[in-house]
């Protein structure tokens, strides 16, 4: 009799230390989202315009998911203390909802990260970096973002200035390649914004323009983006899937 | 008869500095004839490059003079022209001077039609051929051979580009399908469960759960039942046994 009692015991233990963790887990997870959700690198413009938004979607699942975590957490550790069937049936039932809106913001994040290739944001830029439609807003966020990403981490287009030699763009019909064989953003500039020297930028002389491109300060960000998004979710719901067993287990035996 | 021009044996080349705008669609880049030209030039002379479209390049003929220099506007028709007059002091030795010549450079004698030699963008990606000549005021003095055909960049339409994944990273599958299987496990358990439950209510088996798990609960006290005295008339029956009616006295 007694042994039956420390296992229960013992099982009890697991179980809140279980959803101790789950709770700790999802106020993380939670925090984690804001953060993505508040861009902090400014590439959400970008991203936007790409028409597909899911892995700004999975991080506003993963907000509430985190919440009902943790509230999930703390009734599932009342639940367990005082044995009552009720209760953690309830707990069950909305732990599984939540397993499943998880489950679906991990995967959307991962599969959206896939897309975001090299291709797809030189395409972009080439289309509708300094377009000259009028009136178009998101064609102007998208110059701006460019022209901020270029300034701060002194690169030029997606893999090189050579991007817009390769390539006709918009700018390149408002821009005659003579003088702007890529844009000024690419040449290195002194404090007052000016290029150092012109000449120097436009021949592409080492040191007066920048070789490097920009996917590296872009695909950065949104892959700590994605994966934290993914595969810290992914742990989260399989540490779930282990303490909601054992959840189901404990709930079978109670006695009515 | 003016005397021919003195044909030197240096090629005209595409600046060999590793530079990344030495060659776009409309410019290039050469590299500064230092030297060549002394030994034939006076400090009045002045040096032209000469572009000529590269199947044009054997048709050229020489300028006799300043005046007949075809200019950078008679491009598309005559099929070549000359710029960048600079002054043969230039491109002597001891000269300071930036070590490449960028041709096409100046868009505003385009856009503003001026007659002075106009180094404009080239309209078209070429191929180009090139060479230097040394005029005097009596005609040309020197030249030098004729570059290589020189073909500028082409630029293809962005909507060549393919935006779509190559392939989907195996991240991607070993979550979903681990995340799969776990939501399947927890569905079936659930349904199994659900399914049991209906099964047996249907059928009116009670399944007995075997609770390992109580409750706690308050235990009453209930105090041992006290022995009931005998009532009158039984003697020999086992003690605690009481009688409800009186009975004929039995053997012990």
């Amino acid at each position: 009799m007694a042994k039956s009692d420390d296992c229960v015991h013992i099982l009890q233990g697991l179980l809140v230390f279980g959803n101790v963790v789950i709770g700790m887990c999802g106020i993380a997870l939670t925090a984690e989202c804001i953060y993505f959700v508040s861009n902090p690198h400014g590439v959400y413009p970008l991203l936007k315009a790409t028409e597909n938004n899911d892995i700004y979607a999975a991080a506003w699942i993963g907000i509430f998911v985190g919440l009902a975590l943790f509230a999930l957490s703390i009734l599932g550790i009342i639940g367990v203390i005082k044995a009552s069937r009720t209760l953690l049936l309830v707990y069950i039932i909305l732990m599984l909802i939540t397993f499943a809106f998880e489950m679906a913001s991990c995967i959307t994040a991962a599969t959206h990260r896939d897309s975001l290739t090299p291709s797809l944001f030189l395409k972009q830029m080439l289309e509708r970096y300094q377009r000259s439609e009028p009136g178009n807003n998101s064609d102007n966020e998208i110059t701006k973002t460019w022209d901020e990403l270029m300034l701060q981490n002194h690169c030029c287009g997606v893999l090189g200035p050579s991007d817009w030699q390769e390539y006709t763009s918009a700018f390149r019909l408002t821009h005659n390649d003579a003088d702007y064989p890529w844009p000024r953003k690419c040449c290195v500039l002194d404090a007052q914004g000016l290029p150092v020297n012109l000449d120097g930028c436009k021949l592409g002389v080492p040191g007066y323009y920048n070789s490097n491109g920009c996917y590296d300060a872009i695909s950065g960000p949104v892959n700590t983006h994605a994966w934290g998004v993914a595969w810290f979710g992914f742990a989260i719901l399989c540490w779930t899937f282990c303490v909601l067993l054992g959840t189901m287990f404990y709930w079978s035996g109670i006695e009515y | 008869l003016p005397t021919p021009p003195a044909r030197l044996p240096y090629v005209p080349q595409v600046s060999p500095m590793a530079l990344l705008g030495k060659v776009t669609a409309t410019t290039f880049a050469l590299e500064r004839p230092c030297c060549v030209f002394d030994g034939h030039a006076d400090a009045s002379d002045a040096v032209w490059l000469a572009v000529a479209f590269a199947n044009a390049s054997a048709t050229f003929r020489n300028p006799r003079s300043r005046a007949d220099v075809p200019r950078y506007k008679q491009l598309p028709t005559a099929r070549s022209y000359m710029t960048l007059e600079t002054a043969a002091a230039a491109f002597s030795c001891s000269a300071q001077s930036p070590p490449v010549l960028r041709v096409g450079g100046d868009t505003a004698c385009r856009d503003q039609g001026r007659e002075d030699p106009c180094n404009g963008p080239l309209p078209s990606p070429g191929p180009y051929r090139v060479k230097f000549l040394l005029m005097g005021c009596r005609g040309p003095k020197a030249e030098t051979r004729w570059s290589e055909p020189i073909l500028l960049l082409r630029a293809v339409s962005p909507g060549t580009i393919d935006p779509a994944p190559t392939r989907h990273g195996s991240d991607v599958v070993v979550i979903a399908s681990i995340l799969a299987s776990l939501g399947a496990v927890l569905a079936t358990i659930v349904l199994g469960a659900l399914g049991a439950k209906v099964w047996g209510s249907l059928c009116h088996q009670d399944l007995g759960t075997d609770a390992f798990i109580r409750r706690s609960y308050r235990t009453h006290h209930i105090p041992p039942a006290l022995p009931q005295p005998l009532p009158p008339g039984c003697r020999c029956s086992p003690p605690g046994l009481c009688c409800s009616a009186p009975r004929p006295p039995a053997l012990c």
